[in-house]
């Protein structure tokens, strides 16, 4: 979780980054590099039109500098060493120093040019998902531009036809370029800053890898089975919260760029869906909702105010994706007595402890060590007990004391005597009950287990 | 070919022999073999003595007992008991008192004691081959007497190598039966995983996770190691029962153990460049050959070797050799050979055809001459293959150790975590341990076979081994008319 110091430090490292922009000349802007995982805060405007801007969890934002009216970005695609979470590093492709790489935001109208240096082995594009732009700006290798070979920088330039939210990935080798983690948010503000204004604006990246359990590298050819389901590269319970101050209006903008859906489920409130990669919805075609599946390839953005102070629970709906690596062939354990097998096994491996009998929940409760690299399947602790989650899974938390533009870690809510669920200590009432049914099992008698009393083994 | 020429004198002995000899060449009244069961007893608190009437029969018997009775017996105790004990041994020795009697009858005194000893590896075997050595020195001095001193030659060959292979069998008997147990005790900790196993999967057919077919798998796999087990068991048995045999022992002694486990693997292994001059020297069945030759020559009336011609160049053939000699005559200085190739290279005495009575006899001294070089050729290439076996399965058994297992146990280590993580499961956890046993095995087996190499070192120097001497008869056959 990111402290109130990790901010002030990381606002101080970017200083340097802004002060350059003003004074640069003509030559190509500088490339700042991220080397942190955690929340970096809200990057305001160094010049041209004013906005509020978005906070980018377990990400950052890229500075611009003006030139002669074009804002202009540098993108640096390249190998990174991403922390998805504390002890487990993933050696991916991205952008400046992280995957994915820095949120780029801008204003309707504005004239963009980004300069794009691959070094990466192979050639690489930009698309800009879900733009307007001259086709030739598309950035489909092959289709639109030629590729960006190895140490070659392009440069992109279009202006911003519209606001909304947007994505960039590669469009050259695509599925193992996305693979690899290249992606990024791009938000387009709107030119009125009057228009849909929110207090708290937030943008996520869903995507998936497959990285077995103390390796570091995406197995890229994976298609369906991934073990790590992220939002912007990072798992629970390493997924910074998104604080709000009480009463605050809050946009969260979410992307999906793996290869299934994810219906992204918000506790404690019902929220308004404002906006798709293909612009604002307008107020009469909004519906309510709890849960808002995002298509793969596509983006959703969701609005409510926060009035209900507390730790709502944000996350993916598909239960696996709560989930840390775990291995699908592990049988079902419940109801099994390890009894006198741990006894056995204990004696070929002392370290063994018997696990799933009553359920998988021992494993969030037991911390045992397990391979290098690897975040349990299940984990986080919060004031009541384990949360036995990992992956796509966040807080909201939303806070009366909460300062403007303060995006630390406000901890554990307090919650007000006599509001969380207790247990019952009384009498309960019998309950009814059906006459016992016979059981019957499908277990195989042992019988050819025992060997001959003649092969003189020490028996059992 | 004419620096491999080398006129040798004297047969070289080992030191504690040629102590014995006096400078005249005569014989000392008690030869060496006092002297070598004094030493080994001082050295060792060991001695083997050859039963010869009933109160060293009871002396045995009882250092038998104390020797094996209760206790679990190191290799070297189980050589020691065969030498004292091995009825088999005892009759090879009578066969030399025996002949040695007749000979004894012909006025010579000699009552040869065989002190034999066992004990640490390495002097064990430096002492058994200096017993041997002894019975052929002794045979070298009697060379030039009749056809009475040929038995005794014959049955004290026969002694020696009865004795050396005694010690060999017994030794590879032991390493077999230690080894045998060490593969009964893994395959036991592989049976404990099985079953297991074989309880999880019952366990969960009866919570219904698991279907019948799964079950099974997993309880036949415990059945067959079951089976595996106590065919190992058995084998081990056998292997003890052999060790049984070699010992000699019987009733109350029977009562000892052999360790579960084999000795580890040495540190380093000796380096042996000359075990091919080693061998050559020290083969017992090559020089007792030779001195068969040189009786064979007496008997056809060859008297006197005027040179020596290695087993190297004899192949070559007779012309190639006179014209050697020929030569040798006008040039002596060309004869200078460096000892390194002297000690490899294995004199074969030569005699002047020119006295000889016949061409017929001439031609019969060939023939048994190229059939010693044939065999002193052997006995080079069973030497280097006993040394190719020795570093050979060192290395191998140290791989096993050193690579193969550390990987195992990686492979185990790093199971039990992705299990702990829940990403793999309790099957494949024992898996990889039942496979890390087999490793093991495989392990043992690699180690099983160095210490039988390093015991075929021994027998690869000094005799006893599994090939044949067979030159016994030779003498026998030629020597009786002439
Ligand atoms: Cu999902």
């Amino acid at each position: 979780m990111v402290s109130r110091r990790a901010f002030v430090g990381a606002g101080a490292a970017l200083a340097g980054v802004a002060a350059w922009s003003k004074t640069s000349a003509m030559s190509l802007p500088d490339a700042p590099i991220m080397e942190d995982a955690s929340t970096q805060p809200p990057l305001a405007p160094s010049a041209g039109p004013d906005y509020n801007p978005v906070v980018t969890p377990n990400g950052w934002t890229l500075p611009f500098r003006m030139n002669n009216g074009w804002k202009e970005f540098h993108l640096i695609a390249e190998p990174v060493e991403r922390e998805m979470g504390e002890g487990m590093t993933a050696y991916l492709w991205g952008y400046n120093g992280q995957s994915p790489g820095p949120t780029i935001e801008c204003v309707e109208g504005d004239k963009v040019r980004i300069f794009v240096t691959n070094r990466l082995p192979e050639h690489t594009t930009i698309h800009w998902h879900g733009m307007l732009l001259p086709c030739g700006m598309d950035g489909v290798g092959g289709l639109t531009q030629p590729h960006i070979k190895s140490g070659k920088t392009f440069v992109y330039e279009f202006v911003m036809q519209k606001s909304g939210t947007f994505m960039y990935h590669p469009h050259a080798d695509e599925m193992l370029q996305m693979a690899m983690g290249m992606m990024g948010s791009f938000v387009v503000h709107p030119k009125d800053p009057t228009f849909m204004p929110v207090d708290r604006d937030f943008v996520f990246l869903l995507s998936a890898y497959d990285i077995d359990p103390g390796t570091y590298v995406p197995r890229v050819m994976e298609m369906t089975d991934f073990n790590m389901w992220t939002m912007n590269t990072r798992v629970f319970p390493n997924i910074d919260p998104l604080p709000i101050g009480l009463n605050e209006r809050a946009r969260v903008r979410v992307g999906n760029l793996t290869m299934t859906n994810h219906p992204i489920h918000m506790h404690g409130y019902d929220f308004s869906v404002t906006c798709t990669d293909g612009g604002w919805v307008r107020p009469e075609a909004r519906w309510p909702e709890v849960t808002i599946d995002i298509p793969v390839g596509a983006m959703r953005a969701f609005e409510f105010d926060a009035h209900v102070p507390g730790d709502w629970a944000l996350h993916c709906h598909k239960s696996h994706h709560t989930m840390n690596a775990m291995g699908h062939d592990v049988p079902t354990f419940i109801g099994v007595d390890k009894t006198s097998v741990a006894k056995k096994i204990r004696q070929l491996q002392p370290d063994y402890m018997p696990m799933g009998t009553k359920g998988m929940a021992d494993m969030g409760e037991m911390s045992m060590p397990i391979p290098d690299n690897t975040i349990p399947m299940m984990t986080g602790w919060g004031q009541f007990g384990p949360l036995e989650m990992g992956g796509m899974f966040t807080v909201v938390k939303v806070r009366e004391d909460l300062a403007k533009g303060d995006y630390s870690d406000p901890g554990e809510y307090e919650h007000p005597p006599g509001t969380v669920a207790y247990e019952w200590t009384g009498e309960l009432p019998m309950a009814a009950k059906a006459p016992d049914a016979p059981v019957k099992t499908g277990s195989l008698e042992q019988k050819s287990a025992t060997p001959a009393k003649a092969s003189d083994h020490s028996g059992h | 070919m004419a620096l491999l020429l080398k006129r040798v004198a004297v047969v070289t002995l080992p030191l504690l022999v040629s102590g014995c000899v006096s400078a005249d060449g005569g014989f000392e009244p008690q030869f060496g073999f006092d002297r070598v069961s004094q030493e080994t007893t001082a050295k060792l608190g060991k001695e083997t003595v050859w039963i010869q009437d009933r109160n060293a029969s009871g002396h045995v018997r009882s250092r038998v007992r104390s020797l094996v009775q209760n206790k679990t017996i190191s290799a070297d105790t189980a050589v020691q008991v065969a030498l004292l004990n091995n009825r088999g041994l005892q009759a090879a020795y009578a066969e030399v008192g025996i002949a040695t009697s007749d000979l004894w009858q012909e006025g010579l005194g000699v009552n040869p004691r065989i002190g034999i000893t066992a004990s640490r590896l390495g002097v064990a075997r430096t002492i058994e081959g200096v017993i041997s050595a002894n019975i052929v020195s002794l045979i070298t001095r009697e060379r030039r007497l009749d056809a009475a001193a040929a038995k005794v030659a014959e049955a004290q060959l026969g002694s020696v190598e009865k004795t050396l292979a005694v010690a060999a069998e017994a030794r590879t008997a032991w390493i077999e039966a230690a080894s045998a147990w060490e593969q009964v005790a893994y395959l036991n900790r592989a049976k404990a995983s099985a079953d297991a196993a074989a309880e999880l999967a019952s366990k969960l057919g009866g919570t219904g996770a698991m279907t019948k077919a799964d079950q099974a798998r997993e309880q036949v796999l415990y059945a067959e190691l079951t089976g595996r087990t106590a065919e190992a068991r058995l084998a081990a048995r056998l292997a003890k029962e052999r060790l049984v045999r070699v010992m000699g022992v019987y009733g109350q002694e029977l009562d000892f153990e052999v360790p579960n486990t084999l000795p580890n693997l040495p540190r380093n292994v000796r380096t042996r460049n000359d075990i091919e001059a080693e061998a050559l020297r020290n083969r017992v069945d090559l020089r007792l050959a030779k001195i068969e030759l040189e009786a064979l020559a007496t008997s056809y009336g060859l008297t006197k070797a005027t040179r020596y011609v290695s087993d190297l160049e004899l192949g070559a053939g007779l012309e190639v050799e006179q014209e050697i000699t020929e030569n040798e005559d006008g040039s002596t200085s060309k004869k200078d050979v460096t000892s390194g190739i002297v000690e490899l290279a294995f004199e074969i005495p030569i005699f002047d055809s020119g006295q000889a009575r016949l061409r017929k006899a001439e031609f019969g001294y060939m023939r048994a001459a190229n059939l010693l070089a044939e065999k002193a050729v052997n006995v080079r290439s069973e030497a280097r293959s006993a040394y190719q076996a020795y570093r050979s399965s060192y290395d191998i058994a140290r791989h096993y150790r050193s690579s193969v297992l550390p990987l195992r146990k990686l492979i185990e280590d790093e199971g039990l975590l992705t299990y702990n993580g829940m990403i793999t499961n309790t099957f494949d956890l024992l898996t990889d341990t039942r496979e890390r046993i087999n490793s093991t095995t495989q392990s043992l087996n690699a180690k099983r076979a160095f210490w039988l190499a390093e015991a075929g070192l021994t027998s690869a120097i000094y005799g006893g081994g599994e090939t044949p001497s067979g030159s016994g008869a030779m003498v026998a056959d030629a020597g009786g008319d002439e």
